[in-house]
């Protein structure tokens, strides 16, 4: 058997997976050939090294935990991530009802407010602060000696009756 | 005494409801299964999960499982499915996510070793040999992985592992060629 050969099956060899009669011809071949038994040392050497990684036991609770498993309803196990959800809903739904609440509240108020022609009134207020206020800047704003000559000046008899 | 009873006809009393037949089921395979498992996800957390997972199928399909096989191939098989199945919803995740896997905790040991007490050297040196055959495990595609864990750990034949991955017997032998020489390069520094 050739080098070439014996290398692309020293994996099963080493896994006894070859016939027998190729068995024992690898089996021979590294007997006599140094580079292919260098190779399958380092292939042993890894296989050991393997065996390195440590082995895990099951808590003594296992059973018990697979069998709460059966029982638990279906949802909760193909969805596990949505679990929080259930905890979550009364919080969302609180707040949807205020927000309704709100809503509601506020547009029957603000139909009341309308209706009662309140803004109006205040709209009518405010425009006539804002018109007394602008005379400041007249050449004789209310109240000053400027307002009062003006005044006696435009006086007519008539106006007195 | 339990040992007497084979797997299969543990199978059948199982599809009956029998509990203890099942208790005796899940004692007798749950180190292999989560062994298995814990090997191929390199989660400790996540293995416990999906072997709870596992057995929660076996009862689930008792009633239609037919002994063909032998009942530990019959069990991988849903034990590798359920690791690809996972391993590819977990890659899905990560896009959305953090990646979530702590790796220091995950090679907890201790739980092995022998009784004379280790020192916290050794402890540390073990953790760390254990960390570095993990990680090139992991390093493995999915089904090199999975063929190399059942040949090393579980010293299952070819036929065997090809009925469990789903493959010819020539695609296993091709498998592992390729996963030990992967691992002769990852480990080539590893040191005893």
């Amino acid at each position: 058997m050739k080098c070439r050969n014996v290398q692309k099956k020293l994996s099963a060899y080493q896994d006894r997976e070859l016939e027998p009669k190729e068995q024992e011809q690898v089996k021979s071949h590294l007997l006599s050939c140094r580079a292919c038994r260098e190779q399958f040392a380092e292939l042993e050497r890894v296989w050991q090294t393997l065996e390195e990684l440590q082995e895990i036991r099951p808590d003594p609770w296992f059973y018990r935990h697979v069998v709460r498993k059966i029982k638990e309803p279906r949802e909760q196990r193909l969805f596990p991530s949505l679990q929080w959800v259930p905890r979550l809903l009364p919080a969302s739904v609180i707040v949807f009802i205020l927000l309704v609440v709100g809503i509601l509240t506020g547009t029957y108020f603000g139909n009341i407010l309308s209706q009662s022609n309140i803004f109006l009134l205040h709209y009518k207020q405010a425009s006539e602060t804002v018109f007394t206020s602008m005379r400041v800047f007249d050449p004789a704003p209310p109240g000053t000696l400027a307002e009062g000559y003006f005044r006696m000046v435009s006086y007519k008899e008539s106006d007195s009756r | 005494m339990d040992k007497e009873i084979p797997s299969e006809d543990l199978m059948a009393r199982i599809a009956e409801r029998d509990d203890s037949a099942f208790e005796i089921l899940v004692h007798r395979h749950q180190t292999s299964i989560l062994n298995l498992i814990y090997r191929f996800v390199g989660d400790r957390t996540q293995a416990k999960d999906l072997a709870q997972e596992v057995f929660l199928r076996v009862w689930q399909s008792a009633r239609t499982y037919q002994p063909k096989a032998k009942f530990t191939t019959w069990v991988y098989r849903i034990t590798a499915n359920l690791c690809f199945n996972e391993l590819k919803s977990a890659r899905r995740k990560k896009w959305f996510s953090f990646n979530w896997s702590d790796e220091d905790g995950e090679h907890t040991i201790g739980e092995t070793l022998s009784d004379g007490a280790p020192s916290a050297e050794d402890i540390l040196l073990e953790k760390e040999r254990s960390r570095q055959i993990s990680d090139a495990l992991q390093s493995l595609p999915d089904n090199q992985r999975m063929a190399l864990v059942l040949k090393r750990y579980d010293g299952l034949s070819y036929q065997e592992i090809a009925q469990i991955i789903g493959c010819s017997v020539s695609a296993v032998e091709s498998l592992l060629v390729r996963a030990k020489r992967s691992l002769q390069e990852k480990l080539k520094n590893y040191e005893k």
